[in-house]
C-alpha cells in the first residue's frame, strides 16, 4: 500500500539528465519530504507523478494504479498538486476561484467546505474580494485551499512554505498534519531543513537527479553516525590535531568536531581536558542541514566517497 | 468531458462578464465602418475657402465664358447655408483671361504662365478652351483629342471641371448646331441623340401575397452584393474578436503561472479544448447579437427575404468551425510564446490563412461559381468564409457543396486541434524563451 511508487525512472531533457534511475516509495498516510538543491530534479519528479511530464523510462504508480492515458483523468481527481510557480486568475473572486478548482476535481456543492477552509485560514473576510486585492501571503493560502479543497488522497506540494511568514508557516504546518490525520498522504519538496526534520516521516534527498538519501530522519542520521561532537572550552584552542578529529567547524560560541569512523569519544574528552576547562561536551547527531550541505556542497562528492 | 466543460464555462464567463466585452461588441462594427463614420462626422467640415480659376476662352467671340460664369454663379448661391448664412462649400471665383495669339508657341507660353500662377497659389487651376471646339465643317477628318483642358496641381479635387462640364457640353452642342444651319430644331436633334443606357436590374417576380407581378427594386440589386460581403466581414470580425483574446488568455496564464496549477487538475488536452469550446461559445454569442440586430433591422426595413434562414444556419455552423479551426492555431501560438510580443513573430502564418478569404473576396464575388472560386472554397482554411460568400450570392451553390465543405473543415479542425494539443502540452510549461516555428513542428511529431 503505497501512495506513490517510482521504479527506475529516468527523464532526460536534450542532453541534460534531470532524473536518473530514480526509485522510491511513498507509504500511504505519511508525510514525505523531498529535499535537494535547486535543479536536482525534485520538480521534474513531481511533474512526472502528475503526468505533466512523461518519464523516458521506468514506471510510476499513483495510489496503486499505473499512470497512463486511460486512468489519468480519474487519478487526477484523487491527487492534488501545488506547483512551485503558482498563480490565480486575478479577476476572479476568491470564492469563485475555489469553487472552480473544486469543480475541476469533480467536487460539487463545495460551498460549506470553502467556508470552513476560509475560516480555518483566516480569510473569511476576503471570500468575495477579487484575487488581485490579496497580499502575496494571502494569495498563497488561497492557492493552498484550492489545492486541497476537493479532499484529495494524495497531496503534492512543491515548496509550499516559500514566501510565507513564520505565523503562516506554522498555520500551514498544522494544516498539513491535520490532513495527514484525516488519512491523506502528503509529499512536499522544501529547502527548509528544519521544516523537513520536524514534519516528515520520510525524507528523500535527490541530488543531480539521483536519490542520495531515503528513509526516516532517524535512519538517515544513524547512517551518518554520531560522528559529531560539540565542545566549548574556557580558552580558545587549536583542536584539529586531536586524535580522531577529521574536521573542525567554528560555530562561534562552540566548535564542532567531526570524528573519524572509529574514533573514541572518551579518549577525545580526556585529551580536551588537558587543553583547558570543558564547559560543554555534546555527542550530537548531524542535523539534516549538515547532511544536506555535506552532500550538496561543491566538491563534496569526492570527499563523501572517501568518507564512506 | 466534465473538466472540459468546467474550463469552458469559466472561459465563457470570464470573457462575457467584462465591460470590455460589451464595449468591443458596440465599437467593433463602428471600427469596421470607420471610414464611413468619419466621413459622416466630418461632413460639415468642408474646406470653405474661395477657389480661384482662370478661364481662357479661345473660341471666336468667347461665347462659352458666359456659360461658365452662369454655372458658377448658380453654384456659388448654394455654397451658403440659407438657415445659418454660413459657408458650407468653397466659393468658386472665375476670371476670364484674354487668349494669346493662336499659334502653338504662344498657346504653350500662356499655359506655362498660368501654370506658374497655380504653382504660386494665385490660382487653384485654369480652364483652356481651344478655338476649334465649335468647328463643324472639318467633321470628316474629325480631330479626336480633348479641346477643353483643365489644368491644376491638385488632381484629386475635380469639383470645378465637374460643375461646368455638363453646361459647357450642351452650350457647345447648341452653338455647333446653330453654326451648321441644319434646318432642324436643336431640341429635336438632342432628342434624337439622347443616350440610351443599359440598366442592371434584378429579376421580375410575383408578389407572394398579392400575386401581382412586380419589378426588381433597388434593394434587389444591392442586397446580393451587400449580404455576402456583410457575412464575410462579420465572420472575420468575430474571429478576430475571439481568437485573439483566446491566444492572449493562454499567454497570460503562462505568464501568471496559472497554467501548471490547472494541469494539476486537468490533462492538457482537456484544458485546451475547454478553452476552445468556451471561446466558440463566446463567438456564437457575438454572432447571435449581430445577426439578431441585422435580422431585426431587415424586418424593420422589409428586406428579410435577402437573408434566408438556411443561410443563417450555415453561417452559424461555419462560424463555429472556423473558430475551432483557427482558434486551435491561435492557442498553439499562445502556448509556444512566453509573452505577447513573441506572438507577433509566430502569428503571421496563421494570420495569412485567416486573411486569405478577404483578399479573394472580390474575385469570388464576381464569379462565385467559377472553377477557381469553387476550388478555393474547398480549401479548408478558406472554406468557412468563402463558402458562405458563394452561398449568399444568388443563385447560390449546389446543395452538396456546403456539406462537403463542412466535412473537410471538420477533418482539418480535428487535425489542427490534435496538433495544437501536442504543442500546447509542451509549450504550456515553457518559460523564459518562446519557441520557433520549427520547434513547434517538432513538438507535434515528437512523442
Amino acid at each position: 500500500m503505497s501512495a506513490v511508487t517510482i521504479e527506475d525512472v529516468t527523464k532526460t531533457f536534450r542532453q541534460h539528465v534531470a532524473v536518473d534511475h530514480l526509485s522510491l516509495q511513498v507509504p500511504r498516510g505519511s508525510i514525505y519530504g523531498f529535499i535537494g538543491p535547486n535543479g536536482s530534479g525534485k520538480t521534474t519528479t513531481l511533474r512526472m507523478i502528475m503526468r505533466i511530464l512523461y518519464p523516458d523510462r521506468g514506471v510510476i504508480r499513483v495510489l496503486d494504479e499505473p499512470t497512463n492515458r486511460k486512468n489519468h483523468r480519474s487519478i487526477l481527481d484523487r491527487v492534488a498538486y501545488l506547483p512551485e510557480e503558482r498563480g490565480l486568475y486575478k479577476q476572479m473572486k476568491v470564492r469563485e476561484v475555489l469553487r472552480f478548482y473544486a469543480e475541476l476535481k469533480g467536487f460539487r456543492r463545495s460551498g460549506p467546505e470553502i467556508d470552513a477552509w476560509l475560516k480555518r485560514l483566516d480569510l473569511s473576510a476576503w471570500a468575495d474580494k477579487k484575487v488581485q486585492t490579496l497580499s502575496k501571503g494571502m494569495a498563497q493560502k488561497v492557492q493552498f485551499i484550492a489545492t486541497v479543497i476537493a479532499r484529495p488522497e494524495l497531496i503534492l506540494l512543491d515548496e509550499p512554505f516559500s514566501g510565507l511568514d513564520p505565523v503562516n508557516t506554522d498555520v500551514l504546518r498544522e494544516v498539513i498534519l491535520e490532513l495527514r490525520r484525516k488519512g491523506a498522504t502528503i509529499v512536499f519538496s522544501t529547502h527548509d531543513m528544519s521544516v523537513a526534520e520536524e514534519l516528515c516521516d520520510f525524507i528523500c534527498m535527490i541530488y543531480k537527479g539521483r536519490k542520495v538519501l531515503d528513509g526516516t530522519l532517524e535512519s538517515i542520521q544513524n547512517a551518518y553516525g554520531s560522528d559529531t561532537v560539540r565542545v566549548q572550552l574556557d580558552v580558545p584552542a587549536k583542536l584539529d590535531d586531536l586524535p580522531g578529529v577529521v574536521k573542525v567547524t567554528d560555530l562561534g560560541r562552540c566548535q564542532e568536531l567531526r570524528l573519524a569512523p572509529q574514533a573514541d569519544t572518551q579518549t577525545l574528552l580526556a585529551c580536551l581536558m588537558q587543553r583547558g576547562r570543558v564547559h560543554h561536551f555534546e555527542i550530537s547527531r548531524p542535523t539534516l542541514h549538515d547532511i544536506f550541505v555535506r552532500i550538496a556542497r561543491p566538491g563534496a562528492e569526492a570527499e563523501e566517497k572517501g568518507h564512506a | 468531458m466534465r473538466k472540459m466543460l468546467v474550463i469552458a464555462v469559466r472561459e465563457y464567463l470570464a470573457a462575457v462578464r467584462t465591460k470590455a466585452f460589451l464595449i468591443t461588441l458596440i465599437i467593433m462594427p463602428m471600427l469596421m465602418s470607420g471610414a464611413l463614420l468619419v466621413e459622416w462626422l466630418l461632413r460639415d467640415y468642408h474646406d470653405t475657402k474661395t477657389k480661384k480659376f482662370a478661364v481662357v476662352d479661345r473660341t471666336p467671340g468667347a461665347r462659352l465664358y458666359p456659360v461658365i460664369e452662369k454655372a458658377v454663379q448658380a453654384y456659388n448661391e448654394k455654397t451658403i447655408d440659407p438657415a445659418t448664412h454660413k459657408p458650407i462649400m468653397p466659393r468658386f471665383d472665375v476670371e476670364q483671361t484674354p487668349p494669346s495669339t493662336n499659334t502653338p508657341e504662344a498657346i504653350a507660353e500662356q499655359r506655362l504662365e498660368l501654370s506658374q500662377q497655380v504653382r504660386k497659389g494665385e490660382l487653384f487651376g485654369f480652364l483652356d478652351i481651344e478655338a476649334d471646339v465649335l468647328e463643324v465643317e472639318k467633321y470628316e477628318t474629325g480631330k479626336q483629342k480633348e479641346t477643353i483642358r483643365y489644368q491644376s496641381n491638385r488632381p484629386t479635387n475635380l469639383d470645378f471641371p465637374r460643375l461646368i462640364e455638363k453646361p459647357l457640353q450642351s452650350a457647345i452642342q447648341d452653338l455647333r448646331m446653330e453654326k451648321a444651319h441644319l434646318g432642324v430644331s436643336p431640341e429635336k436633334i438632342r432628342w434624337i441623340m439622347r443616350p440610351t443606357s443599359v440598366q442592371a436590374m434584378g429579376l421580375t417576380r410575383r408578389h407572394p401575397v398579392t400575386g401581382a407581378i412586380e419589378e426588381a427594386t433597388l434593394m434587389d440589386r444591392i442586397a446580393p452584393v451587400m449580404v455576402p460581403i456583410g457575412f464575410l466581414v462579420l465572420m472575420f470580425m468575430v474571429l478576430m474578436m475571439t481568437a485573439t483574446p483566446l491566444m492572449q488568455g493562454v499567454v497570460e496564464e503562462k505568464m501568471q503561472r496559472i497554467a501548471e496549477v490547472l494541469l494539476g487538475s486537468v490533462p492538457p488536452f482537456d484544458l485546451m479544448l475547454g478553452k476552445l469550446l468556451g471561446m466558440t461559445a463566446v463567438s456564437l454569442t457575438i454572432t447571435a447579437v449581430y445577426l439578431g440586430c441585422a435580422y431585426w433591422a431587415a424586418r424593420q426595413y422589409n428586406f428579410v427575404e435577402y437573408i434566408p434562414p438556411d443561410l443563417l444556419v450555415w453561417f452559424v455552423v461555419f462560424q463555429a468551425f472556423a473558430l475551432l479551426m483557427y482558434g486551435s492555431l491561435f492557442i498553439a501560438v499562445g502556448a509556444a510564446c512566453t509573452d505577447m510580443k513573441e506572438t507577433q513573430n509566430l502569428l503571421w502564418p496563421v494570420m495569412l490563412l485567416v486573411m486569405l478569404p478577404m483578399f479573394l473576396m472580390g474575385s469570388v464575388l464576381q464569379e462565385p461559381n467559377s472553377t477557381v472560386a469553387v476550388g478555393l472554397s474547398f480549401f479548408p482554411f478558406a472554406t468557412p468564409m468563402l463558402m458562405i460568400l458563394r452561398q449568399s450570392v444568388p443563385p447560390g451553390v449546389p446543395s452538396w457543396q456546403p456539406f462537403l465543405g463542412v466535412g473537410l473543415v471538420v477533418l482539418t479542425t480535428l487535425l489542427c486541434v490534435w496538433a495544437a494539443g501536442r504543442i500546447f502540452r509542451i509549450g504550456i510549461l515553457l518559460q523564459g524563451k518562446g519557441a520557433k516555428l520549427g520547434e513547434m513542428l517538432r513538438w507535434v511529431f515528437h512523442d
